[in-house]
């Protein structure tokens, strides 16, 4: 029984690590792709999240601690630089046109 | 009065208690580690915004594919996604209290950062002899040089640490002096180095 509990963790950490690989090889292949900037830009960011998501839920056990201690780190980090993101890049936009001019 | 003084002495034991009874379900040092790791995620947070406001401000922006080895960079995300498999693998080992292994898989994740900081420093010495400086650079866009090399030097100066409380953590564990709450809390730092690259390998080498 414990051989099939470590065989459980390990084979968790392993799984982690090829869809981790897995989802970067995908993005270094969308350079190859002729896709609208947008979507290119859309699929990245989105797998930047799932990859940052898949690493703190389960190589950094975040996934199986209370939910608060979840919401805290999430919101602490994710809402913040989110939330500073889009604030400065209005403020980024309206620098460039003012240079474009 | 004992009966007064019973109550009281119930009181504060109780209230000693409630002290010392850890938040959010983990123990003090997980819960400070975590704290600390979102003011230094919020510091990176911070850089990164600065480089998104520098980036979508100017005019123009040098064209990656010309600046950047893609699969040096490819090579180097992959080394350190390995690296936090083997370190949540010590992290399991150390739990089951198999001091050699830990020390074994901790010795191949200091490999891996080691290994991940050799090719950060070619790739720095390539940029640097191709002209590119904190100030200037020959692809037109002054802020760039100080975006990458701010941003990529901060990361890896955390590689560096990483590399050296690994390696304390693996000599305090072949003696016998270290605890599988201490491994853990050395590998909540090294996945959250392995996390912020991955921000920073989308944000500036990919977009």
């Amino acid at each position: 029984m414990a051989n099939t509990t470590q065989g459980t963790g390990y084979r968790r950490y392993w799984i982690t690590w090829f869809f981790l690989l897995a989802v970067t090889m995908g993005m270094l292949l969308l350079e190859y792709v002729s896709w609208p900037q947008w979507i290119l830009l859309a699929v990245l960011v989105l797998a930047m999240l799932v990859k940052a998501s898949v690493i703190s839920g389960y190589f950094m056990h975040l996934r199986f601690e209370k939910p608060a201690l979840i919401l805290i780190i999430g919101a602490g980090l994710l809402l913040t630089g989110a939330i500073l993101f889009v604030l400065l890049a209005l403020d980024a936009s309206r620098v460039n046109q003012l240079s474009v001019r | 009065m004992s009966q007064t003084l019973a109550a009281h002495g119930g009181h504060a034991v109780e209230a000693a208690a409630d002290v010392e009874r850890p938040p959010l379900g983990v123990s003090w040092q997980k819960l400070m580690m975590w704290t600390f790791i979102v003011s230094d995620g919020l510091l990176f947070a911070g850089l990164l915004v600065g480089y998104g406001f520098v980036r979508i401000a100017s005019a123009s922006w040098p064209n990656r594919q010309e600046v950047f080895h893609l699969p040096l960079i490819g090579f180097m995300t992959f080394l350190l996604i390995s690296s936090s498999a083997t370190m949540a693998s010590a992290v399991a080992a150390a739990g089951r209290a198999d001091r050699r292994a830990t020390v074994r898989v901790l010795l191949l994740t200091i490999l891996g950062g080691l290994a991940f900081l050799s090719m950060q420093a070619y790739e720095w010495t390539s940029l640097i002899q191709e002209g590119a400086r904190l100030n200037a650079n020959p692809w037109g866009v002054a802020a760039f040089g100080a975006s990458f090399f701010v941003i990529t030097g901060f990361h890896g100066s955390h590689v560096l640490s990483g590399v050296v409380i690994l390696a304390i953590t693996a000599w305090r564990m072949g003696a016998g002096k270290s605890t599988a709450g201490g491994v853990e809390l050395a590998g909540l730092y090294w996945h959250f180095v392995d996390l912020v690259w991955v921000f920073i390998f989308t944000l500036f080498y990919l977009i």
